[in-house]
């Protein structure tokens, strides 16, 4: 494993970003990692995008700062267009029901169609955000533990559990099958 | 020993409550908020107070009165609420009274940035209120976890140096989540490195000796010691007096019960120096987290940098400046602060340069920039400056 | 006064350090009677004392604790210091009119919105005569002062039509009164009452300065005539003539009828506490 894994999840106020950040941050946590989060504030919540840099070690972490995404979360074209650039060896995760990417991008670009999907098979939208947790997970190919991400977003989201247990699966199933 | 992923806040909270913080008075203030949220929710608990008071000023003063009667007790804030602790910093200064404060540095002047980080009052920390005539002690912790840990440290040296701390910390600091670990037994405690001082009574009758002498019980109203404090000029008994060789007295104290004890209070974290490196990096706070991961991977690329990271930063830690090199000053504000001291502190063959940031970490791709520049003795040219301020 | 200075006072700041004729004394006798005649000891009250004549003089006077605090802050510092000390300890507070009306005003709203414990005493001496004389909150219209040379010209706080007490009542505070320092008797009836009452208390009592204020608006120092201006300006309530500017006696009287400042958080704290253990849950 690399001595520092970079998460960003970026996206618009109330799709649930931090939250997303959150649940990631409490299972890493969980599993023995050193984490930092930082989430975005003030006019940045009223502006263009929210954002929750995550950063997990074995190690203790000195910058807090992603700059050089391992994996990146993106739920709105305007997060796309700011950060978008900051990923060049890493994976992005993106809705294609909000997000246009750059099709000319050398990364690994995988559409996670989150709110399609949870209008589908969950009838509401509100669960594309879960799905996306799950999509990641399953994206780090064992390095957040599925079973562990599952419990901690469960005790974290009380509400809705059926609902929120098959939003992760359909979501994890989305990048490792 | 717990673990959680949780704010800076939530930690200092914590360290509050386990050094026998039992009041706590604040007015809201982003990026402070959450600690009088926590301490409102926390304190009753254990049996404490939370006051919320009319304004600053009113907030450090209850915590003062009560720290005046015995009461282990802390007050948080931010810039615009930190000037209004100028009154009753200087009251605790004078009557040795042992108080905590917090200062969570975000973007000013007056209002300025809210939700972002700062450090423009490294000085305003130094220099807490009017008149002169003392020290400060200063702690600035650049993590959750290290914000706990100097909570604890805060108390601790309230109480020996009968005087306020100030933890000077940032939005990041204050805002940002980690995991953090909270000790739970004495063993935990003390493997963490924590130190603890139970609150004791000076029974009087005189107010304070006229010598730099630190660990004193302070002096508790209500305690029917005849105990007198005071915003005069005191007398060794506490009376007050407005004579210049009466003020000498306890002006020296307050002066050099810190200066002449400032081993008990030094604390730093530095970084590769042992090589005569071309470049030692000084920083604190949060713009240290970057800065350490900068000069880490120059030093994979074989670059000689080193670093200075001041925890405890007023007094300001000279001896560590004690090596000829280019020294860079890393800091959250424009009008470079830190460097001046880092500049009265180096060999005077040295060089200072100046980089500046505010509202957001330097990041490390700017900071290798900045590295290259200077090994190349290119001037550097902040975005918008004319030409090098320092 | 001796027996009195003897019981509750420190020999060194006998005789006072104020001016020559100052009425301070008679508000600092009043009040160390009103404490005798409770039968209070030294060890029952903590005093505080605030900026300006009255607090510089009667500072570290009184042979118990003491504090001065900084300027216009002192209710602040009492309600902290109140949590800390002892329920049954009294916090008695004398403060000048500059410091309670003007610069400490807020903290003085707060203190009586909370009813917190402590009998503030504020000793008005009609502006701010420790610099020199300068106009206040309480100056009578048309008076000079240094800062008014061609006559205060300002409204003030003892208009009926805007007093001081009745914003104090409305905030809250249970126990009022206003007095002039040569009420004797009736000034040290309204003291026992404000300091038996478990809340907040403030006597307003204006005394003569013999120095700036007589100086500047009688233009004499004679202390005889500032101290029958003052009286001829004093009427008990009810009793007022065209010419009074303090109506005296006691203006509000709700002692002990809601709860005290320190004793609601106590309980509160006891209550959340007792839940907390109960229940055991983080």
């Amino acid at each position: 494993m690399k001595d520092r894994i970079e998460i960003l999840a970026s996206g618009f106020g109330g799709q649930g970003v931090v939250r997303l950040g959150q649940i990631v941050g409490v299972g890493a946590v969980n599993q023995g990692f050193r984490v930092t989060m930082l989430k975005s504030h003030g006019t940045e919540q009223r502006g263009g995008y929210v954002r929750t840099q995550l950063v997990l070690s074995s190690e203790e972490i000195d910058s807090p700062l992603v700059e050089d995404p391992d994996y990146f979360c993106v739920l709105s074209s305007a997060a796309y267009k700011q950060f978008g650039h900051m990923v060049v060896d890493g994976t992005i995760l993106y809705d294609p029901a909000m997000v246009e990417i750059d099709e000319n991008k050398t990364t690994r670009q995988i559409a996670i169609a989150a709110k399609e999907t949870a209008v589908e098979k969950l009838g509401r939208p509100i669960y594309a955000n879960t799905i996306m947790l799950g999509a990641l997970t399953g994206a780090t190919a064992g390095l957040l533990e599925k079973k562990n991400m599952l419990e901690t977003m469960l005790k974290i989201i009380p509400k809705f559990k059926e609902e929120n247990k098959k939003a992760f699966e359909l979501g994890f199933s989305m990048t490792t099958s | 020993m717990k673990r959680f992923l949780e704010t800076g806040n939530f930690a200092i909270t914590e360290g509050a409550i386990m050094a026998g913080c039992r009041l706590f008075a604040g007015y809201p203030i982003t990026p402070a908020t959450e600690i009088a949220e926590a301490m409102s929710k926390n304190l009753p608990k254990v049996g404490g107070y939370y006051i919320q008071a009319e304004d600053e000023c009113g907030a450090m003063h209850m915590a003062v009165g009560a720290a005046a009667g015995g009461m282990k007790t802390m007050t948080a804030t931010s810039g615009p609420g930190f000037i209004l602790y100028a009154d009753p910093y200087g009251w605790a200064i004078g009557c040795e009274i042992p108080i905590v404060v917090l200062n969570s540095q975000r973007v000013g002047p007056v209002s300025g940035i809210t939700g972002a980080p700062g450090q423009g009052e490294f000085y305003n920390a130094r220099y807490p209120t009017q008149g002169g005539n003392y020290e400060t002690i200063v702690l600035a912790p650049n993590s959750a976890q290290e914000a706990m840990e100097l909570t604890v440290e805060a108390f601790y040296l309230s109480e020996r140096f009968r005087t306020p701390v100030t933890i000077l910390a940032d939005q990041l600091v204050t805002d940002g989540l980690e995991d953090i670990s909270i000790p739970e037994t004495d063993e935990e405690k003390e493997a963490m490195g924590l130190r603890f001082m139970d609150r004791k009574v000076h029974m009087g009758p005189d107010f304070y000796p006229a010598t730099d002498e630190i660990d004193l019980p302070p002096t508790v109203l209500g305690k029917n010691t005849g105990a007198m404090c005071s915003d005069w000029t005191p007398t060794e008994e506490g009376y007050d007096i407005e004579t210049v060789e009466a003020h000498h007295k306890p002006s020296y104290r307050m002066i050099y019960k810190i200066r002449n004890h400032t081993d008990v209070i030094a604390r730093h974290e530095t970084l590769f120096l042992d090589d005569d490196p071309d470049i030692i990096v000084v920083s604190f706070g949060t713009a240290s987290r970057t800065v350490k991961t900068a000069v880490k991977k120059a030093r994979e690329k074989g670059l000689k940098i080193g670093m200075i990271r001041p925890i405890s930063l007023w007094p300001f830690p000279d001896e560590l400046f004690n090596k000829k090199s280019t020294y860079l000053s890393v800091e959250l504000d424009y009008d470079g602060q830190m460097v001046r001291e880092v500049e009265r502190a180096m060999p005077c063959d040295s060089d200072i340069h100046f980089f500046g940031k505010c509202g957001e970490l330097p990041t490390v791709a700017e900071l290798h920039e900045i590295f290259d520049k200077l090994l190349k003795n290119e001037p550097l040219k902040p975005e918008g400056w004319e030409k090098e301020v320092w | 006064m001796d027996r009195l200075s003897k019981k509750y006072l420190r020999a060194r700041k006998i005789p006072s350090t104020a001016c020559s004729g100052c009425g301070l004394g008679q508000c600092h006798k009043a009040l160390v009677l009103a404490l005798d005649e409770l039968e209070y000891e030294v060890n029952d009250v903590v005093w505080g004392t605030s900026i300006g004549c009255a607090g510089r003089q009667t500072f570290a006077t009184w042979q118990g604790d003491n504090f001065a605090g900084t300027h216009g802050r002192v209710y602040a510092i009492a309600r902290g210091l109140r949590l800390a000390i002892p329920p049954k300890m009294k916090i008695i507070l004398t403060v000048g009119d500059g410091d309670a009306f003007g610069i400490g005003f807020n903290h003085l709203l707060h203190a009586a919105r909370s009813n917190a414990q402590m009998t503030v005493l504020v000793c008005d001496n009609l502006g701010y005569q420790s610099t020199g004389g300068q106009f206040g909150w309480t100056t009578p219209q048309g008076i000079v002062t240094d800062s008014s040379p061609y006559g205060m010209s300002e409204p003030n706080w003892v208009q009926p039509e805007m007093d001081v007490l009745a914003m104090l009542k409305a905030a809250g505070a249970t126990f009022l009164a206003r007095h002039v320092s040569m009420d004797g008797v009736a000034l040290v009836k309204s003291l026992k009452k404000a300091v038996q009452n478990n809340g907040f208390s403030l006597v307003h009592t204006v005394f003569p300065c013999t120095t700036n204020f007589a100086k500047n608006a009688l233009g004499s120092r004679n202390a005889v005539n500032i101290f029958r201006w003052v009286k001829d300006h004093a009427a008990p309530m009810g009793e007022e003539k065209h010419n009074t500017l303090w109506r005296t006696g006691i203006y509000h009287d709700a002692s002990n009828s809601r709860p005290e400042f320190s004793a609601a958080l106590r309980d509160s704290v006891a209550e959340i506490q007792r839940r907390y253990q109960h229940e055991g849950s983080h």
